[in-house]
């Protein structure tokens, strides 16, 4: 698979994953139960907390731009 | 910030990520890439951090600790027409705000107080729908009422400071302070809650009476 695609790919799954613990903490928020603090931050806390790691890790483990490698030669020159 | 608030700031966050998972190509101008950064991860945890603190407040009200109906008989004990019973007394004449009468003298004004009393929490969350439920009269503190929750309030208050009681022997105020005579079980002021003892005398003062 490219690695655009790849990247496409994560950003996706990411997102949808941040959705959905958006969704969960939106319905925490308007559930007015003594369980909705622990469901927001077990349930919603979990699915955000997975989605942001999941985009910082495709954003650091993309790969380097060509523009980023003539750089580095630039810079060893 | 208002509940109503955060739940658009929530879901405005959700509609932006939404957008992402649809059309994830917008990532590769500078602008989407930077639009990425903020709904992937500052506007998600901005928004989980806001409506944590959100139920936080929340927690602390009264109509939240009365929500579980195990807590009934506790709530209508702010509501007995007798000033010797402590609890409503302190509820009824504003002692303690209304709106966050339980968390006021059940929090601990030690340091992370507010946290412990949390965890507290969280443990009748997990007797509530993990155990069997004691019976409202049997529910019990986890440890000793401590002076330091009363003495938050009431120290150097005159009421408290020369009060004739508390000044009949010269021992008494310096072990209260010390936490050595304790306000609640050494006698003094004992009649608190108590649920399952009222007798079928007890009359209940209502707002506007």
């Amino acid at each position: 698979m490219p690695a655009g695609e790849f990247m496409i790919r994560r950003l996706r799954i990411s997102g949808a994953l941040v959705m959905i613990g958006l969704l969960v903490e939106a319905l925490c928020l308007v559930w007015s139960r003594p369980i909705a603090f622990v469901v927001l931050v077990c349930i919603g806390g979990a699915f955000i907390g997975i989605g942001v790691l999941l985009f910082l890790y495709s954003l650091v483990s993309a790969a380097p731009h060509p523009t980023d490698s003539a750089g580095v030669v630039r810079d060893k020159r | 910030m208002p509940t109503i608030a955060i739940v658009i700031l929530v879901l405005f966050s959700a509609i932006l990520a939404g957008v992402l998972v649809v059309r994830p190509s917008i990532t590769v101008s500078r602008a989407g890439k930077i639009l990425a950064f903020g709904v992937l991860f500052f506007l998600p945890l901005f928004s989980l951090l806001a409506g944590m603190d959100n139920e936080m407040e929340r927690s602390k009200s009264t109509a939240f600790c009365l929500s579980c109906h195990i807590m009934d008989s506790y709530g209508k004990s702010l509501h007995i027409d007798d000033a010797t019973y402590l609890a409503a007394a302190h509820f009824q004449n504003h002692r303690v705000p209304a709106d966050e009468a339980c968390y006021t003298c059940h929090t601990n004004y030690a340091m992370f107080g507010t946290f412990k009393a949390k965890l507290g929490g969280l443990r009748h969350l997990y007797v509530f729908y993990l155990k069997k439920m004691p019976l409202p009269e049997d529910i019990k503190l986890h440890e000793p009422f401590n002076n330091r929750e009363c003495l938050h309030c009431h120290l150097g208050a005159r009421s408290f400071e020369q009060g004739a009681t508390h000044n009949a022997d010269p021992a008494t105020l310096p072990a209260i302070k010390a936490n050595t005579l304790s306000c609640i079980s050494s006698g003094c002021h004992d009649v608190v809650h108590n649920v399952g003892h009222w007798g079928n005398n007890v009359k209940f003062w209502s707002e506007g009476n």
